[in-house]
């Protein structure tokens, strides 16, 4: 699905990623962890070309992608990504939010994107604010929109960076549960995150990053019970 | 005093269509240079991005009036302009300069993330600015634009010394021949701020409405907000 080869990407004259392999598979949800700084949302933003990395590879659905030659925009499509501060157009409902980009992207009909936006909102438990603007709602309400939104686009895969970091805690529980569906759909996400419990319960792999390398890569219950490096030893005697 | 307001205002009246003619003609057309420019600013490509750089800089560099002149004088040897186009340019090129910085530092305030968010959707990048960052900075600029505009309606007096019978320009003639300077000028200066107050009093209007919408509908854009209709519907 997603094959990434030994990525590299600077900011300046500080090396960000060096050097990563990483392969997602159809289905599956991997989730990345490590510390703050370690890498994980440009890593992230790699995948979708919001940030262009320096040397190696990326391929989706066994294409290399060349960010000189390939359409960005038409691989965006197929990679949705929700943010940690939601990003929701604010001058926009809800439902507006929804159907932007399948009206002016995908050139559905205004009609069949209001249906689909709908039957998401209802999947997201929120039919019922269609009509609201973003700053009505609650940080939960606004990530589970976010989420409808990138889903409107019927991406092949989902990137979550850090959803639950920015919500209240008694508001994290909505937006995971939204997260647990999908990965019970079959829908391959990556997720950056430091809900542990959501990576044991719901992680096919458990990627650990630090200092901008992959150091262990393993299921959950070994990765949680038998880690093998200090540096996650350590991470997670802090984490737990 | 009331007898030279008495005596003028029929020829002031006229002038101050004039005034107002002008005024608007420059200011649609430096918004829309000023829109452009902006954009030239933001570009990354270089040759654009001088271009607005030298552009704004000479402009906010150099005197009205010589602009005027220039544009009046320098250009006449190449092309015919009328007092008013010649007028109405210059003013709309300079109040532009100033536009072009309003419009780059509005578009530079919205939140990346809504770039962000618009692109990974699949928008392109024109798209984006076009649906999502260009609306909500458009909301923001009515305060800032509308200080502009109340700068263009004064500078318009400047015309006068391309010849042109605007508001100045007939206070200036009508000095010279009733000799009472003081009195012209001061009756001149008051039309000039009922003008102005208007201005401020319809900018004022403009940016309560978004207020008032703000509450129940944030961040209407300039589209909604000349649907005339009551903000409870
Ligand atoms: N646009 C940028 N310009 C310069 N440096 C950046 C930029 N984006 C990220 N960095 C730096 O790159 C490093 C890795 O950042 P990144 O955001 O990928 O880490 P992270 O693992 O997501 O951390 P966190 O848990 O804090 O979100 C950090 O040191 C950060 O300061
Ligand atoms: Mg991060």
């Amino acid at each position: 699905m997603i094959c990434i080869k030994q990525l590299h990407k600077s900011f300046g004259s500080l090396e960000v990623l060096k050097g990563i392999d990483l392969t997602i598979n159809k289905n599956q949800v991997v989730v990345l962890l490590g510390s703050s700084g370690s890498g994980k949302s440009t890593l992230l933003r790699c995948i979708n070309f919001l940030e262009f990395y320096d040397q190696g590879e990326v391929w989706i659905n066994n294409k290399k992608i060349d960010f000189h030659q390939t359409d960005l925009n038409k691989v965006r499509e197929e990679v949705g990504m929700v943010f940690q501060h939601f990003n929701l157009f604010p001058h926009k409902t809800v439902l507006e939010n929804i159907i932007e980009a399948p009206i002016y992207v995908k050139k559905m009909k205004k009609q069949e994107a209001e249906h689909t936006a709908l039957e998401l909102l209802a999947k997201v438990g929120l039919k019922d604010k269609a009509g609201e603007y973003p700053h009505m709602l609650s940080g939960g309400q606004k990530q589970r929109v976010a989420i409808a939104r990138a889903l409107a686009m019927e991406p092949k895969v989902m990137l979550f960076d850090e959803p639950t970091s920015a919500l209240d805690p008694e508001l994290v529980g909505e937006v995971l549960q939204v997260m647990k569906q999908l990965a019970s759909e079959g829908i391959t996400m990556v997720v950056v995150t430091h809900e542990m419990g959501f990576a044991k319960e719901v992680a096919d792999q458990v990627v650990f990053m630090d200092e901008g390398k992959i150091l262990e890569q393993a299921p959950p219950h070994v990765f949680f019970n038998q880690p093998e490096s200090e540096r996650s030893k350590k991470f997670l005697r802090r984490v737990l | 005093m009331i007898d030279i307001f008495l005596s003028t205002y029929k020829f002031f009246l006229g002038a101050t269509w004039l005034t107002l003619k002008l005024t608007l003609t420059s200011l649609f057309l430096g918004s829309c240079i000023g829109i452009i420019f902006a954009f030239f600013r933001l570009s990354k490509k270089k040759a654009l991005n001088y271009l607005a750089t030298i552009y704004i800089n000479v402009i906010r560099g150099t005197p009205l009036i010589v602009q005027i002149a220039i544009l009046y004088f320098g250009i006449a040897n190449i092309v015919t302009l009328s007092p008013f186009w010649a007028g109405s340019l210059a003013l709309a090129i300079h109040s532009g300069a100033y536009i072009a910085e309003i419009f780059r530092g509005l578009i530079q305030s919205i939140d990346k993330g809504q770039m962000e968010a618009a692109r990974s959707l699949g928008m392109p990048y024109h798209l984006a600015m076009r649906r999502i960052v260009l609306p909500q900075a458009f909301k923001l600029a009515i305060p800032p634009l509308g200080n502009q505009f109340i700068i263009g309606l004064k500078d318009s007096s400047l015309v006068a010394y391309v010849g042109m019978q605007d508001l100045w320009g007939a206070a200036l003639s009508e000095a010279s021949s009733n000799f009472q300077q003081m009195n012209t000028y001061i009756i001149v200066g008051l039309y000039y701020l009922a003008l102005v107050l208007i201005l401020s009093y319809l900018v004022g209007k403009l940016e309560a409405r978004l207020e008032v919408d703000s509450k129940n509908r944030p961040n209407r854009t300039f589209k909604n907000l000349f649907q005339f209709k009551t903000a409870s519907s």
